[in-house]
């Protein structure tokens, strides 16, 4: 089972530049964080805090916001694309 | 969402634009040339010669002129219907009278204390907000209505800690600033006529050419416009980022 995380471009330094990670055996968004950690150290501590999702990141499932979802306990099922979306300022 | 609002007639519009640099001067633009009544333009700055690449109203011979009064000449010199009020000052907590009478403010500032309190005053206004955002490659707008319901705060709940790049230092595309610009003027647009464009989030990452829209959900907890809201006033402490 594969899904696809969009990387956005604050987070493409720890990925190699990278826009799109492919992960397999991932079940929920916890084990999608957990693994894109040990692919590329740095990424949970920018995603999470001891609270959870940092409260300046969304996580979609699809077009859903996890959080009026299960968290990161939501499902992820086999093609589904997870959006990284980060606050940005600048303009 | 149903229209709760009664429909504003663009040439009776006074839309207010917060920051007129790389976003600000495309939105100016573009609703200027949609015959929007008045323009209050807001910003305390001067153009910048590395501002010409996305700052689109402005000239070389612009470097150094107030961007207000840059603006309002570039505008001058299209020969449109549109009225421009000039209000040189920078958004502040003691300074938010600056977004008063405006039926929409679209805000094209460059950094989040600008943005969580301009979200919160257009909360406590009433009055409805179109956020914008560009660096590097990507930009998002945000069309947030007068009782919130998505807000700003549903989306993004607090001020990124530490400092943050902004253009200056991280750069922007200027064709970003564009698309991102003349989104937040078409939203703004829209937010005259109904409430259909509140709750939209547009987002564009200029790399892969692709442009997300989404409808963002109100959260039950939002400080600012949620079932037990917190902010009831503009407190200054609120509006700097905590220490990593």
């Amino acid at each position: 089972m594969a899904v696809i995380v969009r990387i956005p471009t604050p987070l493409r330094s720890l990925t190699g530049g990278a826009e799109e990670v492919q992960l397999e055996d991932v079940a929920n968004v916890s084990e999608v964080i957990d693994t894109l950690e040990t692919r590329h150290p740095g990424m949970k501590d920018r995603l999470l805090d001891d609270k959870g999702v940092r409260k300046f990141v969304n996580i979609y499932v699809g077009e859903e916001d996890i959080r009026f979802l299960e968290g990161l306990r939501t499902a992820v099922k086999d093609g589904e694309h997870i959006s990284i979306v980060p606050a940005i300022a600048g303009g | 969402m149903g229209m709760t609002r009664r429909p504003i007639a663009r040439d009776q519009a006074t839309i207010a634009i917060l920051g007129v640099g790389g976003l600000g001067a495309p939105a100016a633009l573009a609703l200027a040339h949609a015959g929007v009544g008045k323009l209050i333009l807001i910003d305390d700055d001067e153009v910048d010669r590395s501002n010409l690449h996305r700052q689109i109203l402005f000239r070389d011979a612009d470097v150094g002129r107030p961007k207000l009064q840059a603006t309002a000449d570039a505008l001058a010199r299209r020969g449109l219907s549109t009225k421009t009020e000039l209000r040189e000052g920078r958004l502040d907590p003691m300074h938010t009278e600056l977004l008063a009478g405006a039926d929409v403010i679209v805000e094209c500032s460059d950094n989040f204390a600008t943005k969580f309190l301009s979200a919160d005053a257009a909360r406590l206004r009433r009055v409805p907000i179109v956020h914008g955002a560009a660096i590097r490659w990507i930009g998002t707008a945000l069309a947030v209505g007068p009782e919130g319901g998505p807000c700003y705060r549903c989306l993004f709940e607090d001020i990124p800690p530490g400092a943050q790049a902004g253009c200056d230092i991280a750069g922007v595309v200027g064709p970003v600033c564009g698309v991102i610009g003349a989104l937040q003027a078409h939203l703004a647009l829209q937010a005259l006529e109904g409430d259909a464009a509140f709750g939209t989030l547009a987002t564009l990452d200029g790399l892969r050419d692709e442009l997300r829209v989404r409808r963002i959900r109100a959260r039950a907890d939002c400080a600012l416009c949620g079932s037990h809201p917190t902010i009831d006033a503009i407190d200054a402490a609120r509006y700097h980022p905590a220490e990593e």
